[in-house]
């Protein structure tokens, strides 16, 4: 069990009253109510590029991510429209079953190093595409739409979570569950960076062949760590759906795959917290561009390129050494 | 039969030579690029300006593509990739560079060249009819024949001028090649050159036959990876045999398929997969790691 | 050093910002707001749209603005570019929300307009998306105006045209491997079982980045139809399928039912083109009214070239104003707009003759959820579209 120094707990009590308090009330104060939805965004997609940081841990470039978002989506929508089930427990399940799909195809493919691995993956972004438009189930090129909102979850006649229909502003509900499933999420990668697994999983990273040569039983490490990515994967996805109430095959698309592997380069590598920081510059920094109007894409990628000029280790590296999270 | 042949040909020839330049830029710096489609757009567009708007001779439109691109990819080697790689701690963070150079020629390409679709005027009319056995028209041969010269050309260049077998020194071992006295930094400008040079080429030559519009760039980086990958990544056989196999599969798959249209692609895609599965370094790769 | 250059770039792009926030004065401001994809791949669909509300726009501020009630306001576009990405099309509406916009043209594609009707229902704002999935429009969905002809309403009429007119028995479908096009291909080829009419091919599919059609219309040639439809084709695809098609030896009709423009279809495909029928808006010469060659003509002057795709997509703005001007109360209420649209009518200024803007939808949606453009359909001759016939949407 890791343990945290004294600045460190300062510094996760300062980031939660921050998510959870601070900005609702900046917002509530300043009336963009437009962020709420950025920021809610910037959650969710952050939890799936931390899967996809995780499979970098390993020494595999996943770009592959978006199909993933897309299976936790669609079986969410699937349980949630098609069997009746409440959202709440369709999230872990679709979760759970992007892991499952994770670990049949993880076996053949995590063997692949480097671009291979890479290609391999941006590929099975377009076979999830393709498979949900030919497939009756996902209702094939239509999509699902008009998907409930979250409905009621009570225990002993106390609502613990209100129907998201009822509320009078489902978007701050939105976003404060996405905050909270992202804390969970980088609390957990947190420890399971500093566990044993983590410091195989960097062995591994080194030199797989050293690492198997030293007992650790590498196939096994790869497609646990690949599954546990994907399950964040499809967490997101379901999320998303869920607040589009609609799900489409273009749901997600190499785009988002290749966008979620972009965010982890950018927030840096070495760190755990890298890929929340890279996703909450690019998304955002997308979005306060939006009154450039035409030329917004130009300095969008502009400042991308002069980024990685200055800072080709991503943005955390400018933090003082060895004051990192993540062991380097 | 015949047709699929001719298809498949045609196919294999023009995505040969886009995954030529990729591969060349892979096995140089390990810089996987997502900004080739985007290259080949942009020379498509040079051609589309010189030959289409100006009605400069078609060749001549074809070099100014040539010679746009490769000045352009020295540039950006020189001074973007190349400080880049030697700063970074991992050399897969070139990727995020690529693809802001990707998202950058997008942004051009759209301010300068608009939104449409472009086409220029066919340079050979007519159409090969071989008793409805082989439908092909004459300027897609002419296009075809222009492809394979253009490969031919590069292993020949590749296989015995001093440059070529500095870079193929350079591909094989990086250190080694430096350690015999092969100035690294200039010609690893001079490979970046070249690939981004065939991405023009290709881009100016397709121009006549298929257009040119600003979406074009992103597909088309993603089928020159699967054809790099299908041959094995930074070998130059392999990229013009992971060009072709692809191109016959398109051929074959869409005349077979074609009763079931919707799912060809799924089984290109999923074929793909499983054989890398089993042969992870394509068919002529080296394991990479 | 270094951090001085970045700070120096992000200085200059944050006054970028301001300096193009800050414009006109005068006239109080009505913004309505446009979400669609003007960047990447579809980006033709979004820039036609954008470019002829700006178009319009800015020819209404030059007339001295447009009186709406008691008050002459200058007309803002606020535009937001989703990139075709239906979660991007949901921040794009929340921006809208902030702007305090009720009215919104776009998004451009059937996931981002079902993706973004929870935000606009929540948040009181009227869009027109060109999406024809039917429960946009059908109740409960309340707040999605389709901004554009059906291809399930275009589709039974121009094929009805062609089977009295033209003798055309049997049908063939193709469509990108996309929502959109498949969606329009299984109400083409509903469309056209309904009319008799014998469908020979309905299940080839191509990607669309697909650089040669040859292959993939092989197979569909062999079938020969007497007509061959391209579902739901974006611009950049048709001139390349049609050439194939033809250079195949293909002889029968070739349509569609979205919209194309003449320059792409001329360079793309040139002679072979002849004959190509398409919906269109009213920039033929046979219907077009002085307005809509004023259009025209401050559209080219404005951006340097006209897209025939923005024929179609002049309206929605006009619908917007013009419904606002009968109920001025509707400025920031949307009921009022929605019971403004059972009733409203007001006159076509871009045709000639008599033509009406009008909402309708009822035999569709249930409800008058769409404006009533009217249908022309064109046919390609030689580097422009003529005409062939002109009928209405109930």
């Amino acid at each position: 069990m890791p343990r945290l120094s004294m600045i460190q707990w300062t510094g996760l009590l300062v980031f939660l009253i921050a998510v959870f308090v601070l900005v609702p009330a900046y917002i509530a104060a300043s009336g963009r109510t437009d962020f709420y939805y950025t920021l809610t965004s910037v959650a969710l997609l952050s939890i799936a590029s931390a899967g996809v940081w995780l499979t970098f841990y390993i020494g595999r470039i996943n770009i592959g991510q978006g199909a993933f978002a897309l299976i936790g989506a669609y079986v969410s929508a699937i349980l949630v429209t098609k069997a009746g089930i409440s959202f709440w427990l369709s999230l872990p399940l679709a979760g759970l079953f992007a892991a499952l799909v994770s670990v049949l195809i993880g076996v053949p493919i995590l063997r692949l190093r480097g671009v291979y691995f890479a290609m391999i993956t941006l590929v099975l972004t377009q076979v999830v595409t393709l498979t949900a438009l030919a497939l009756p189930v996902t209702n094939g090129a239509k999509g699902i739409t008009s998907i409930p909102l979250p409905g009621e979850i009570s225990v002993f006649g106390l609502t613990v979570i209100p129907d998201f229909a009822g509320l009078e502003n489902p978007r701050l509900a939105f976003y404060y569950t996405s905050c909270a499933l992202m804390v969970l999420t980088f609390a957990a990668m947190y420890r399971l960076v500093n566990s044993r697994l983590g410091h195989l999983c960097r062995s591994m990273q080194q030199n797989e062949e050293l690492a198997s040569s030293i007992g650790v039983n590498i196939a096994y490490i790869r497609v646990i760590v690949f599954a546990i990515s994907s399950f964040l994967g499809g967490i997101g996805g379901a999320m998303f759906g869920s607040i589009a109430q609609s799900v489409y095959p273009s749901s997600f698309q190499v785009t988002d795959s290749v966008n979620f592997m972009l965010n982890c380069f950018l927030g840096g590598l070495g760190y755990v917290f890298g890929p929340m920081l890279g996703t909450l510059v690019l998304y955002f920094g997308w979005d306060l561009l939006f009154e450039l109007g035409r030329y917004q894409l130009l300095v969008y990628s502009g400042l991308l390129i002069i980024l990685m000029l200055f800072l080709p280790n991503g943005l955390l590296s400018l933090r003082i050494r060895g004051k990192g999270v993540a062991g380097r | 039969m015949e047709q699929i042949l001719a298809n498949g040909i045609y196919l294999g020839a023009q995505y040969a030579m886009i995954a030529l330049g990729l591969t060349l830029i892979f096995a140089l710096m390990n810089v996987l690029n997502f900004a080739h489609g985007q290259m080949y757009v942009l020379g498509g567009f040079v051609t589309y300006t010189f030959y289409g708007q100006l009605g400069w001779p078609f060749v001549v439109a074809l070099l100014a593509s040539c010679v746009t691109l490769a000045v352009l990819g020295a540039l950006i080697e020189k001074f973007l990739f190349a400080p880049v790689i030697r700063r970074s701690s991992r050399e897969e963070s070139t990727m995020l560079l690529a693809a802001g150079l990707a998202f950058f020629f997008d942004a051009i390409i759209l301010l300068v060249f608009g939104e449409k679709q472009r086409g220029v005027p066919k340079i050979v009319n007519g159409v090969l009819n071989w008793d409805f056995r082989i439908i092909m028209p004459y300027d897609r041969i002419l296009i075809c024949f222009l492809a394979i010269l253009s490969i031919v050309g590069f292993i020949v260049f590749m296989q015995y001028s001093k440059t070529g077998r500095a870079l193929r020194a350079l591909a094989q071992d990086r250190t080694a090649a430096q350690l015999m006295g092969v100035n690294v930094e200039r010609y690893s400008m001079i490979g970046f050159a070249i690939g981004a040079m065939l991405a023009g080429l290709v881009g100016g030559l397709l121009v006549t036959i298929t257009g040119v519009n600003l979406g074009m760039g992103g597909p088309t980086s993603i089928k020159a990876f699967m054809m790099v990958m299908i041959g094995g990544a930074g070998v130059i056989s392999g990229a013009i045999a992971g060009g072709i196999i692809l191109g016959f599969m398109e051929a074959i798959g869409l005349a077979v398929l074609s009763q079931y249209g919707d799912i060809t692609y799924l089984l290109i895609f999923v074929s793909l997969m499983i054989f890398l599965a089993i042969r992870p370094q394509g068919l002529m790769g080296k394991p990479w790691g | 050093m270094k951090r001085r250059h970045f700070l120096g770039a992000s200085l200059l792009t944050a006054v970028l910002a301001t300096t193009t926030s800050i414009a006109l004065a005068e006239n109080p401001v009505l913004k309505i707001g446009f979400v669609g994809v003007t960047s990447g791949p579809a980006a033709a669909w979004g820039i036609s749209n954008q470019r002829s509300m700006e178009t319009r726009a800015e020819w209404i501020n030059e007339t001295g603005g447009y009186t709406i009630g008691d008050t002459t306001y200058d007309i803002e576009i606020v535009s937001f570019d989703d990139q075709k990405d239906p979660k991007r099309a949901i921040a794009g509406m929340e921006k809208m929300a902030q702007e305090g916009i009720h009215y919104v043209v776009g998004p451009n594609v059937d996931d981002g307009a079902a993706a973004v009707r929870p935000v606009a229902e929540a948040k009181g704002i009227m869009y027109f998306p060109y999406a024809f999935p039917k429960e946009l429009y059908t109740a409960p969905a309340s707040n999605a105006v389709l901004g554009m002809v059906a291809n399930y309403q275009s589709g039974p009429a121009i094929y009805k045209h062609l089977k009295e007119k033209e003798g055309v028995n049997t049908v063939a479908f193709i469509a990108a491997n996309e929502s959109d096009p498949l969606s329009q291909r299984d109400g083409g080829l509903a469309a056209a079982e309904a009319l008799g009419l014998e469908v020979v091919s309905d299940n080839v599919t191509y990607q669309v980045d697909t650089t040669d059609f040859t292959p993939v219309l092989t197979p569909v040639i062999r079938t020969q139809p007497d007509l061959l439809v391209l579902s739901g084709v974006s611009p950049a695809n048709a001139p390349q399928l049609i050439r194939s098609a033809r250079e195949l030896g293909f002889q029968g009709l070739i349509s569609t039912e979205t919209a194309q423009d003449a320059t792409v279809l001329r360079e793309g495909a040139g002679e072979l083109a002849n004959g190509f029928i398409s919906v269109g808006g009213a920039s033929t010469p046979e219907i077009a009214s002085d307005a809509m060659k004023e259009f025209v003509e401050r559209y080219t002057k404005m951006f340097g070239e006209y897209n025939d795709e923005s024929n179609t997509k002049v309206y929605a703005l006009e619908y917007i104003l013009e419904t606002l001007k009968a109920n001025p109360s509707a400025i920031d209420n949307v009921k009022e707009f929605q019971s403004t649209m059972d009733t409203f009518e007001a006159s076509n200024p871009y045709m000639k003759g008599d033509a009406k803007l009008r909402y309708v939808g009822t035999s569709s949606f249930g409800q008058k959820r769409q404006v009533a453009v009217p249908l022309v359909v064109n046919v390609y001759q030689d580097g422009e579209f003529k005409t062939l016939f002109v009928a209405e949407v109930d």
